[in-house]
């Protein structure tokens, strides 16, 4: 063996030596292992702004980065807590008094948190110029009045409900730094947020994989029980059970469809959340063109549809069948849907007064994952019984929201479709994607209604909850009525931990409020 | 006619020799013997397994084999059976069409290159390299997002891709064999370019593409199977091999069973005919049998 030759006994002691040494640099000065929360990702993270973000795990880790004048709540019933605000009143119905807490200050020597950076990130996100997805949860804003270093009025156009519930305590209420984002092109950035303030900052971010908190040591509030969020981005769902099993990850979302698994057998020194959840999953059918132009061929294709074997079929039984787009225990929650199980005699007897007495065939346009494939191929089995032969269409990702804004006439080639779409809790957010103005956006069926259109704004700043809960149940029975909806289900949201932790979920699970984690 | 009665007899003869030289070839017969099977379980589906590929039968889902189920349920309660035999129809049906096509238009395009003036052969080799010259799976991605998954779609994937390797061999072979006395014999006493294509060269080029055409049935097969698994081949409900692999793999941690009904029979065709292919080329290759 030469003087420079490595054994294989070298080379492992070599190696082992190196990791533990690298493993010792990372770790706090005072020598303790970094108490690490490893947290998955269901979709990549793109957009840490608040203002363009794309997903409820962005939310998530903005979460930590950032702070709002209030915040979420995690448990079982939603609310909020008062975050950087130490007072926050509703004056009066379009007037919102706020006192920032003082010394909350911003990374890279940007100052602190003001009464001026709240204005700025509100107003930029309202602003139609700047084009943000998220202006509607500001589209009453008038302005934010600023009367002090930490103190402000944000000041409504009219009375919106909704500003409690889905607006300042979620990521359109976060606030970010005017100084830095002031001076950036465009006003906006993604993964580089110039200054943060919240109890983590960023140390890495690996693009489309994964990003790695710190603690920020300027965070003036409470200290937070992990050194470390470690956030991974693994899309699919069997890959983060894997993860989660060898010990990669410390909490992920599981679909429904591992629920009576993993209820019958959970991992070793896991724990199980499973919530109702606050989407919606519905059978849509195209109002305009095709086949589905005749009202009779929606409603016996919503009379032949079996509700309950889709569940089955596709969620496993786990998630009860909906009434609506409004989940339980929001305002405008139906009681029932107004066609209730399937009827094939009346199905069949109006296809035959439409013209089909044999049926016809058709397509379902989905998302290509395995729960919307799934529920699609039920669908077509049940529609199947009165002659509607339906080929189940996988779409990527955007494909279909193209497809509906294209104006050259793509949308035509969309007949039924199911969709799913995520929700706050305001109703608001649920029916504003069928009023008109959204034909050709988000109303792939093209559903119009004027009666739809004005009780969906009237809704928006109707203060009376019982008002506005009858406004928002005729709401969705001028939905069923038109044919054009089956309401599927709200799913359940299912979460699966180390059980040596805590998480802090929201209500119905889908979000994970990071810097609200602690260890049981 | 005794020299016309027995030119019949002679290749019925030289036909057993072969196929007798195929089956002596431990790979040949287990080749043979598997594609037999693939090719019979597709063609008689139905009387096999009389149950309906598409029946849903949810209370039965992610059921292991039985006797009701010799290859046990997906998660809808579907008979993994009958999806594998019906599967199977569509793997031969797009594997057929597709290689036949392709094997038709390569023989076409490459005997016209091979034959023809320079600059249509330059032409036509350009084209050749063109097509050649993209990743068979990026292309075929590429084709599915503007023409959308579908049968159709998939067999002109597999046409477009494999026209410029069956027209390369194609062309070749005409090239080698222009210069030949019989080619020019038939040139001299006034055959035209079409006739001498036809009858003289086509017959002498075909053997080579058909052995190659056996070999790329396993790869069109697994290039169906992989969109299907993808999501961007074979439409549900219409039972794939490649979207029952994927189904079995979203619920692999519940059982195995359809991941193992779509693995199967993708690994039988593949490697039954590959060995069929290498054995008829041993078989029928001159210059193989004389090293042998």
């Amino acid at each position: 063996m030469s003087p420079h030759s490595l054994s294989r006994r070298d080379f492992l002691t070599t190696g082992a030596g190196g990791i533990l040494a690298a493993a010792a640099l990372d770790r706090p000065a005072d020598g303790a292992e970094p108490k690490v929360l490893r947290v998955r990702a269901y979709t990549n993270y793109e957009i840490l702004d608040p203002a363009y973000h794309l997903g409820a795990p962005e939310s998530d880790v903005m979460d930590a980065l950032f702070v709002g004048l209030v915040s979420l709540q995690p448990g079982t019933t939603w609310g909020w807590e008062r975050d950087a605000a130490v007072a926050i009143e509703q004056a009066d119905p379009t007037h919102i008094k706020f006192q920032l807490r003082p010394g909350i200050p911003w990374t890279n020597g940007f100052g602190e948190v003001s009464a001026e950076d709240v204005k700025f990130s509100y107003e930029r996100m309202a602003d139609p110029a700047n084009k943000s997805p998220y202006r509607g949860d500001w589209a009453k804003l008038a302005g934010v009045d600023v009367t002090g270093p930490h103190s402000g009025v944000i000041v409504l156009k009219e009375p919106f409900i909704p500003l409690w519930s889905s607006t300042l305590p979620q990521s359109s209420g976060l606030i970010v730094c005017k100084k830095a984002v002031g001076r950036l092109d465009g006003k906006r950035f993604a993964l580089d947020p110039p200054a943060t303030c919240g109890p983590y900052r960023i140390r890495k971010v690996e693009p489309r994989l994964s990003i790695t908190l710190e603690r920020n040591p300027l965070w003036p509030g409470p200290r937070l029980p992990f050194d470390e969020i470690h956030a991974v981005a693994i899309l699919d769902a069997n890959a983060a059970e894997i993860a989660f099993e060898a010990g990669q990850v410390d909490v992920t979302h599981v679909p429904m469809t591992s629920v009576p698994r993993l209820e019958a057998k959970p991992p070793a020194n896991a724990g199980l959340v499973v919530r109702p959840g606050l989407t919606y999953w519905w059978l849509g059918m195209q109002m305009e063109t095709g086949v589905f132009a005749d009202a009779r061929v929606r409603k016996a294709a919503q009379l032949a549809l079996d509700v309950k074997s889709v569940l089955d079929g596709a969620f496993f039984g786990v998630a009860p069948r909906s009434t609506g787009i409004i989940a339980p225990g929001l305002v405008g929650h139906r009681e029932r849907n107004l066609v209730g199980g399937p009827d094939l005699e009346r199905a069949r007897k109006l296809l035959a007064e439409a013209g089909h007495p044999k049926g016809f065939k058709t397509e379902i346009g989905v998302r290509n994952s395995a729960e919307f494939i799934n529920a699609a191929q039920v669908v077509a089995a049940s529609l199947a019984r009165v002659g509607i032969q339906a080929e189940v269409v996988p779409f990527a990702s955007g494909v279909q929201k193209a497809m509906a804004s294209d104006k050259a006439g793509g949308w035509k080639k969309m007949q039924m479709h199911i969709s799913r779409f995520s929700m706050r809790p305001d109703p608001s957010w649920a029916t504003v994607w069928f009023t008109s103005a959204q034909i050709g956006e988000w109303n792939w069926e093209r559903f119009s209604s004027a009666e739809y259109d004005r009780l969906h704004e009237q809704a928006l700043a109707e203060t009376d909850p019982a008002k506005r809960h009858a406004m928002y149940v005729r709401m969705q029975d001028l939905m069923e009525e038109s044919g054009a909806y089956t309401f599927l289900t709200h799913g359940v949201n299912a979460v699966l931990h180390r059980s040596h932790l805590k998480p802090a979920l929201t209500p119905d699970a889908n979000r994970m409020l990071l810097r609200k984690f602690q260890i049981a | 006619m005794p020299a016309a009665a027995s030119l019949p007899a002679a290749r019925q003869a030289g036909g057993r020799a072969a196929a007798r030289r195929l089956l002596r070839e431990p790979f040949g017969a287990v080749g043979l013997g598997l594609v037999v099977l693939v090719t019979a379980g597709a063609l008689l589906a139905d009387v096999v397994s009389p149950t309906d590929p598409l029946a849903l039968d949810i209370r039965a889902r992610l059921q292991a084999p039985s006797i009701g189920h010799p290859l046990g349920t997906d998660h809808l309660g579907r008979d993994l059976f009958a999806r594998v035999l019906h599967g199977g129809r569509v793997a031969l049906e797009v594997a057929l069409v597709s290689v036949g096509l392709a094997l038709v238009g390569g023989l076409a395009l490459g005997t016209v290159a091979g034959y023809g003036p320079p600059w249509l052969d330059h032409a036509l080799v350009l084209l050749f390299d063109t097509v050649r010259s993209f990743p068979t799976i990026m292309f075929a991605l590429a084709l599915v997002t503007v023409l959308g998954g579908s049968l159709a779609s998939i067999v002109l994937i597999v046409v477009v891709t494999s026209i410029p390797v069956y027209g390369r061999i194609a062309r070749t072979q005409t090239q080698s064999l222009r210069t030949y006395e019989f080619i020019l014999a038939a040139r001299a006493l006034g055959a035209g370019a079409p006739r001498v294509l036809a009858g003289h060269v086509v017959p002498n080029v075909i053997g080579p593409l058909l052995i190659l055409a056996s070999m790329e049935i396993p790869v069109v097969v697994t290039i169906e199977a992989g969109l299907s698994f993808l999501g961007v081949g074979i439409r549900p409900p219409t039972p794939s091999w490649g979207s029952i692999l994927n189904d079995g793999y979203a619920f692999i941690r519940e059982t195995p069973w359809p991941v193992v009904a779509g693995g199967l029979p993708l690994a039988v065709t593949t490697l039954g005919f590959t060995f069929l292919g290498e054995a008829l080329r041993d078989v029928f290759d001159p210059r193989l049998r004389r090293e042998a």
